[in-house]
């Protein structure tokens, strides 16, 4: 369903893979770094592989580069099978965590690299490598050695490097991580800006959320070497299939065993978002959420609880409580600063808590 | 008195460096500075003495006698012919050591490298004359080809220069490769390189200064040596011979000899240097 | 930056007056040259240290049975330390290290040690022995000046030539084998590494080109010495490899890699202790050879034990026991009846002058020929060295 929203390609191709993966499995030694997993990248598409540090994302990445040699499975890049093609005969090229820019070459010759290893002639290469240099936004730097640049524009180069001579897909490998926050937000959108011009199938690992949920198209959520959901970001977000992609994918209140009989009312596992649960004064019935357009009305029932707020976290654009339930239950409860506050929103003020019932849905454990 | 352990301290690392630099500008420059003196004067040509009289004539002997510059060239393809073979061999070498050994396996072969340097030069050399000898065990071991071994001569003097020197190429080279991040050449690969064209375009240029601070060791060792010589040489003369020969007899000749070799090594440090190789020494 | 460069300039300027001042110092001095010889001699100094040709102080290491070295050790009380020098140029400049007390010159360095003030005059009164030296062998003009004597002789022989009797077939009885028919041994053949060397060839070209007017192969004017340069360039390219270590040689005849050359009786001994099978000859051309003397340094740091050490070696056993090891001809007539062999004085020549006179000493080539000559000039031994090193090209 929400696969629908993933955007519309130029022409027929929409529906043509990039990268498939059947049962591939990597083990080191004794250690199995990917397990079986089983993927589908479509062409054009802003793909995100985000997990944990030492979840295997990364070890996936390389498997698609050719870096590294599966233990099993399949490999096919555009329907072709690579399993066991060298990373060089390979239309896929990498971004690396640390650039790896070549330091003896300029950046002109970096960037020309995969021109000159395929024997474009000169005057050709030296165009091409200026244009995507223009495209990073980096001219002018043409002649400079990468130790001369900052740690952004390493990154550009890298990017340049890569998409020079337009590869089939970019593995790109946690390419934002060593850049300070401002940056890496400018990044993101310039990723993305390039991704959409360029119409390359990108391959983005990640273990920070918010760039895979700002950047892709589809997102999966890779734990101790498997695949747990594969979905575009919203329905990760809002309908995680376990519990793990929950707690990893934002944050939320989980609730399980008697606290989920408790709080919910049913025995199971269920996750309410802590931006979907509205605090009241405790003397007021739970209200319709002034947030929500009056003219639509939520279907269902609201569930109503009482608590004793612990802890108050101002965080900028919201601010985060923490409040304990009569049993020893604890929720955590995120609030836009829009407006005034109930008034016994205060450190130990008791506090009423409402949400729609839908938004505590069940996740299997 | 807070002034006091300052200048204390000043005054011990005056005494703790005044040995060392005393030694270096006396002994080691002083000496250099008196031989290249001697090379101006002259030679009792009878009793051998030295006569302290001022001339060039010694320099001009060596620019003008023919069989100086053969000697002097010969001396000189045999340093560049040693320092080429060294390096095209601790190459391999050294990649197999820093990047396809395990890493269990780097340090005993770093160890086996190194243990040759701790065996006494003359008995390597001699152990070559032995092994390079009409009856020595490189003639038996081309012999079921139909090929003779070398013998001695100017291409024994070449092998087993290459080998005595041969470490002090290798552990640059392993140094620089071992520095070398794995990642660059993952990134040729992936941007489309095979083997040689990464070997080429990343590898050789990032050991490049490595290999020529090690040819700096090979070259200047090679140009200055005349035990190998004499040894295994056969009847090849190398500059070193005749410097050993003329010290004897000719002291000034000798050691405007020995202004050749020092020339050389100085130009080539200038190349050197001008390749930057000089940082990595 | 300017003022650093000004002080660097100075500190060199300083360096280099330094320098010659300290140059300036060893060039004075030195008018009296040679020293004097001492009237009488003190108690021995508890060492002396030697220049000695190999073989000529043994002290059993080579060869438990040859040793003299210990017996006069034990009889002085004069440690004695050897340094073997393989050539004659050696010889002399280790002697002008001033750290040697005595040293067994050659012709073609005596003279040049007298005359550079190294060597000092004998007292010939103090070794007992000289008296029972052959008289031939005193007051030659290689081992004396102005009547008085620098040295007691010590013994002579003659260069032989050494050939794998396996290898080199017939039997050679010329030095053509290593001259002009050296190609034959193409790469295995060998020659002593010393500008003396070139007298060999002057000795071979005084039969084989007697055209060339050379009488004495150590009086050669320029044309002469072209001819043996050139006979000398041609052996170069049968020459395996040139020897001046006598170890050297005796591992190349011992593999092989020599067959045939120039050698010394006692490299020829030591090689057939090796089971090499070799053979020493005199060719019938006569050889070039050597008559040497013990010289005392001027600079004598024990000259009492030099002094013993001098009379030891002349002695009739010693003298016997070097001739015999070495291979030549013993300097004391004495020595003739302490041989092991009784007829070692009869095949070495000992006391037959008509036979030394087909052996050409080793004698330091000067510009006033040595032949007498008086119409030409001679090539010096500068020339020679010259020569020599252009010859090894």
């Amino acid at each position: 369903m929400a696969e629908t929203e993933t955007r519309a390609r130029t022409g027929t191709t929409t529906t043509r893979t990039a990268v498939r993966l059947e049962a591939v499995t990597k083990d080191f030694g004794t250690v199995r770094a990917v397990d079986a997993v089983d993927l589908t990248v479509r062409e054009g598409e802003f793909f995100s592989l985000l997990g944990p540090s030492g979840s295997g994302k990364t070890t996936l990445l390389r498997l698609v580069a050719g870096f590294e040699q599966p233990t099993a499975g399949r490999i096919e890049l555009a329907g072709d099978d690579v399993t066991a093609t060298p990373p060089n005969r390979r239309d896929a090229h990498t971004v690396f965590q640390d650039y790896a820019l070549f330091p003896h070459m300029s950046v002109e010759q970096n960037v020309a690299y995969a021109l000159t290893v395929r024997g474009v002639r000169k005057a050709e290469r030296l165009a091409r490598a200026r244009e995507a240099l223009t495209t990073v936004r980096l001219d002018g730097f043409a002649d400079r050695r990468p130790a001369e640049l900052s740690g952004g524009q390493r990154q550009r180069v890298a990017l340049a490097r890569a998409l020079v001579d337009r590869p089939a897909v970019l593995l790109l490998d946690e390419p934002l991580g060593a850049l300070d926050l401002a940056l890496r937000q400018e990044m993101q959108t310039e990723l993305k800006e390039l991704q959409r011009t360029t119409g390359i199938t990108f391959l983005l690992v990640t273990h920070d959320q918010d760039e895979a949920l700002t950047m892709s198209d589809r997102i999966a959520v890779v734990r101790d070497g498997r695949v747990e959901q594969t979905g575009p970001p919203v329905e990760v977000y809002e309908r995680p299939a376990t519990a793990f992609v929950a707690g990893f994918v934002g944050t939320t209140n989980l609730l399980r065993g008697e606290a989920a009989v408790r709080v919910v009312g049913r025995p199971g596992t269920f996750s309410i978002r802590p931006e979907r649960i509205l605090l009241t004064d405790p003397a007021e019935p739970p209200a319709e959420p002034p947030a929500e357009p009056p003219a639509e009305p939520l279907p269902g029932g609201r569930r109503a609880v009482t608590g004793r707020i612990t802890d108050i976290v101002h965080a900028g654009a919201h601010t985060r409580f923490t409040i304990a339930l009569p049993h020893g239950d604890r929720l955590t409860v995120l609030r836009q600063n829009l407006d005034g506050l109930p008034q016994s929103a205060r450190l130990d003020g008791e506090i009423g808590l409402s949400w729609d019932e839908k938004d505590a849905f069940p996740v299997p454990s | 008195m807070p002034a006091a352990p300052t200048s204390g301290s000043r005054l011990r690392l005056t005494a703790l460096l005044a040995p060392p630099l005393l030694w270096l500008t006396l002994a080691y420059l002083g000496s250099l500075a008196i031989l290249l003196l001697s090379a101006f004067w002259a030679t009792d040509s009878f009793t051998s003495d030295v006569v302290h009289t001022w001339n060039t004539d010694n320099f001009h002997e060596l620019l003008t006698t023919p069989v100086y510059r053969t000697i002097a060239l010969r001396t000189l393809s045999i340093a560049v012919a040693v320092t080429v073979i060294d390096a095209l061999l601790a190459l391999p070498m050294a990649f197999c050591m820093a990047r396809v050994a395990g890493r269990r396996w780097r340090r005993p072969l770093l160890v086996a490298v190194l243990t040759p340097l701790w065996a006494g030069y003359l008995v390597k050399a001699y152990a070559w004359r032995v092994m390079l000898g009409e009856d020595g065990v490189v003639g038996a071991a081309l012999g079921p080809f139909g090929l003779h071994g070398p013998g001695y001569g100017t291409t024994a003097v070449v092998i087993v220069l290459a080998y005595l020197w041969l470490p002090y190429m290798i552990l640059p080279v392993y140094a620089a490769l071992e520095r070398l991040p794995e990642r660059l050449l993952e990134a040729s690969a992936d941007l489309g390189a095979g083997a040689w064209r990464t070997l080429r375009s990343v590898v050789l240029p990032a050991v490049r200064p490595a290999v020529l601070a090690g040819s700096v060791f090979t070259f200047s060792l090679s140009l200055g040596d005349y035990l190998t010589v004499q040894i295994v040489g056969g009847k090849t003369q190398l500059l070193g011979n005749v410097i050993a020969s003329q010290v004897t007899l000719d002291l000034p000749m000798a050691a405007a000899l020995s202004a050749v070799p020092v020339v050389l090594i100085v130009c080539y440090l200038a190349a050197v240097r001008r390749a930057g190789a000089l940082d990595s020494l | 930056m300017r003022k650093r460069k000004t002080s660097a300039w100075r500190s060199a300027a300083a360096v280099c007056a330094l320098l010659l001042a300290a140059a300036g110092c060893g060039s004075g001095g030195g008018d009296d040259k040679g020293g004097h010889a001492p009237d009488k001699l003190g108690k021995g100094e508890g060492k002396v240290n030697i220049i000695a040709w190999a073989g000529y102080a043994e002290d059993g290491s080579n060869d438990p049975k040859v040793d003299w070295v210990h017996p006069f050790e034990k009889k002085t009380g004069c440690q004695v330390n050897t340094k073997t020098a393989g050539t004659s140029d050696e010889m002399v400049s280790l002697m002008k290290t001033g750290q040697y007390d005595t040293v067994s010159a050659s012709g073609d360095a005596t003279l040049r040690l007298i005359a550079s003030g190294d060597a000092a005059p004998v007292n010939t009164k103090l070794v007992p022995n000289y008296k029972d030296i052959f008289p031939a062998l005193k007051n030659q003009p290689f081992n004396s000046k102005d009547g008085r004597m620098y040295g007691i002789p010590h013994g002579r022989g003659a260069n032989l030539l050494m050939y794998r009797t396996d290898k080199v077939k017939p039997a050679p009885d010329s030095w053509r084998a290593v001259f002009d028919d050296s190609a034959r041994y193409g790469g295995h053949v060998t020659a002593y590494d010393s500008p003396i060397y070139i007298a060999d060839a002057a000795l071979y070209l005084m039969r084989a080109k007697p055209s060339l007017g050379i009488k004495n192969p150590y009086a050669l004017d320029q044309k002469q010495l072209d001819a043996a340069v050139s006979l000398l360039e041609k052996q170069h390219k049968a020459v395996g490899e040139y020897w001046s270590d006598y170890q050297k040689e005796i591992t190349a005849f011992k593999g092989g890699d020599s067959v045939i050359g120039t050698t010394w009786q006692v490299i020829a001994n030591l090689t057939k202790a090796e089971k090499a099978p070799v053979k020493a000859v005199l060719p019938k051309e006569g050889a070039t050879g050597w008559s040497d003397t013990w010289m005392v340094s001027s600079k004598a740091e024990h000259p009492n034990c030099a002094y013993k050490w001098l009379d030891w070696i002349v002695s009739p056993k010693a003298n016997a026991q070097v001739a015999e090891y070495f291979g030549e001809a013993p300097s004391n007539r004495k020595a003739c009846a302490e041989t092991s062999d009784p007829n070692h004085c009869a095949i070495f020549h000992a006391d037959d002058e008509k036979y030394f006179q087909r052996v050409h000493f080793w004698t330091t080539p000067i510009k006033e020929c040595l032949d007498g000559r008086k119409d030409a000039t001679c090539t010096d031994y500068a020339q020679w060295t010259r020569a020599w090193t252009e010859v090894k090209g």
